[in-house]
């Protein structure tokens, strides 16, 4: 299949709604609106891209929008193909992809852990790595790790002892 | 035993009550366990029910250090995604890298990355084989497969300095060129790996335990398989001939010859014979390569890589690992740092999916055989 074809097939399904780029490389790119997004990757599962490698998010926290991507593989083609969602980052929300590949599933949770991303129709969406986390999603953008450590993981953070002179404390500033 | 009538099974016992479920730790702390994961177990005697994978013990938080470490330094924690197989992780990590920087590689850097992969898919293939036969209790299997493993760490040590984690790859190529008679006990130690390789076979694939243990254990059909994102030598065991080194060709496997074995049948004996066959090929991939390696340059001048920046835009670049598809998503805003790195792993479709699916109603001293049959390394989905 040529990215044109695919294009083309795009247009006549899904109108102006999915915006294909060609990466090169083989690495295709569809840009497509949340509610598009479910029936965009039923549409390329049933065009030879079987294969969900993962989802991956990103926290685009300038423009205040979390990015869900879709990496897809066609073994026909040899094609590796992007699905891009763009989510608005307050009280994000997708519709779950797992009755299309189940090993989605896993994946969501660990978004909806990490991300924050809700994910409806989601069997499970229990905490998987974190326990008793109450701190924000670690993975956005506005998370500071270095922060999280010195609250948590030093007893002047835990406030178990009282904060010690700078010259004395064993925590590098 | 005597039971009485009506009571001859656990099932039956379970229904009348007599028999209850409890929940059993299979894992953190657990010889056919890899690493600190586990999967509690709801057991009924011998007999899971239920489970739930239970994770985060082993996570380290990779991705979000990665954004806040420069792109070359964050080499040194790239590796340790995985455990056994760690080069898969650099060349992905550089090749999207470079994908960006749209730089050249060098040609004999292409070729030292190809020959560094298979070396430690032999590696990771030694350690699964003999893995695969201490979760069967063929204990003296496992530690001989051990010290054909130490050799190839002794060659990474001569290559690289460093036996386990070898930090080879940079964005551009290699480190370092080959040391002066470095291929050559490449070659000898392929020599004595396929002399080694009939007694191996006599301990492990001639041993009928081991086939009756694995023969029809958790089978799983093509579509199945392609559909669950299994790939690699659990996919090729269902008869599906793909590879990425064939498929989405990199280093310098477009260079030599590559064939594509498969066993078929996609049971945990076909996976097991699949690593097999996956090994005799990747020890003819490596003559190939010793054989056609070309003089030249090792890296790419890309200034000071402590400071190097990348240009906007993100690419996805993958790598055949010992145990699939190794993909890494990296986002770049044009900066010192990463701005995302997302990591694919070929551990987690079947470590955290196709468990529950595949064991209930299995016994609970065929876990470790499913789990190794799968490859099912815990630190790339604890990552």
């Amino acid at each position: 299949m040529t990215p044109e074809r695919f294009s083309r097939m795009l247009t006549e399904f899904f109108g102006d709604a999915a915006v294909f780029a060609d990466k090169g490389g083989a690495q295709w790119e569809v840009h497509a609106p949340r509610d598009r997004c479910l029936p965009l990757l039923s549409f390329c599962r049933d065009h030879s891209f079987v294969h969900l490698a993962f989802i991956s998010a990103v926290d685009w926290i300038a423009e205040n929008q979390i990015e869900l991507v879709y990496h897809l593989w066609s073994y026909e083609h040899r094609v590796h193909l992007l699905v891009k969602t763009r989510l608005e980052r307050e009280k994000p929300w997708m519709f779950t992809a797992h009755r299309i590949w189940g090993h989605a599933q896993p994946y969501e949770q660990e978004i909806h852990e990490m991300m924050g991303v809700f994910f409806i129709g989601n069997p499970d969406l229990s905490p998987l790595f974190l326990h008793n986390w109450k701190d924000k999603p670690p993975l956005r953008k506005d998370f500071d790790s270095r922060a999280y450590s010195l609250k948590a993981y030093t007893l002047e953070g835990l406030g178990l002892v009282p904060p010690a002179d700078k010259e004395d404390a064993n925590v590098p500033s | 035993m005597y039971l009485p009538d009506g009571y001859t099974t656990l099932e039956k016992l379970r229904e009348a009550g007599e028999y209850a479920e409890y929940d059993l730790f299979f894992g953190p702390n657990h010889p056919g366990m890899h690493g600190n994961f586990g999967y509690v177990l709801t057991m009924v005697g011998t007999e899971i029910v239920k489970v739930r994978p239970n994770a985060g013990m082993l996570h380290r938080g990779f991705e979000k250090a990665m954004e806040n470490k420069p792109w070359a330094a964050n080499l040194s924690l790239i590796p340790r995604v995985c455990v056994p197989d760690p080069d898969p992780n650099e060349v992905a990590y550089c090749q999207a890298v470079e994908k960006l920087l749209g730089c050249e590689v060098p040609m004999r850097a292409r070729f030292l990355r190809s020959i560094t992969l298979e070396l430690s898919r032999l590696g990771s293939l030694y350690m699964g084989m003999g893995g695969l036969a201490g979760a069967l209790g063929h204990y003296s299997t496992m530690y001989l497969m051990m010290i054909e493993r130490d050799l190839i760490l002794d060659r990474f040590e001569a290559l690289t300095g460093a036996r386990v984690y070898h930090i080879y790859n940079i964005p551009g190529g290699v480190r370092n060129d080959a040391p002066e008679g470095w291929l050559e006990s490449v070659s000898r130690l392929l020599d004595h790996i396929e002399a080694q390789m009939p007694e191996y076979d006599r301990l492990l694939y001639e041993n009928h335990v081991v086939w009756k243990r694995l023969e029809g254990l958790a089978p799983i059909s093509a579509q199945e398989a392609m559909e669950s994102g299994i790939t690699g030598p659990a996919l090729r065991a269902c008869g599906v001939k793909a590879d990425i080194r064939v498929d989405a060709p990199y280093a310098a496997y477009d260079q030599v010859q590559v064939d594509i074995p498969t066993s078929g049948g996609g049971d945990a004996l076909a996976r097991a014979v699949q690593v097999r066959l996956d090994f005799a090929e990747s020890v003819r991939i490596l003559r190939r390569l010793i054989a056609a390696i070309p003089e030249g340059p090792v890296h790419a001048d890309l200034g000071n890589l402590a400071k190097l920046r990348v240009p906007a835009g993100d690419a996805y670049s993958k790598v055949e690992s010992s145990k699939g598809e190794f993909g890494y998503y990296v986002v770049s805003d044009g900066g010192e740092k990463p701005y995302r790195v997302s990591v694919r792993g070929p551990s987690l479709p079947a470590g955290l999916y196709l468990c529950h699916k595949h064991l209930p109603g299995m016994k609970i001293d065929d876990v470790a055989a499913w789990m190794m049959s799968f490859a099912i390394c815990p630190p790339d989905i604890d990552r």
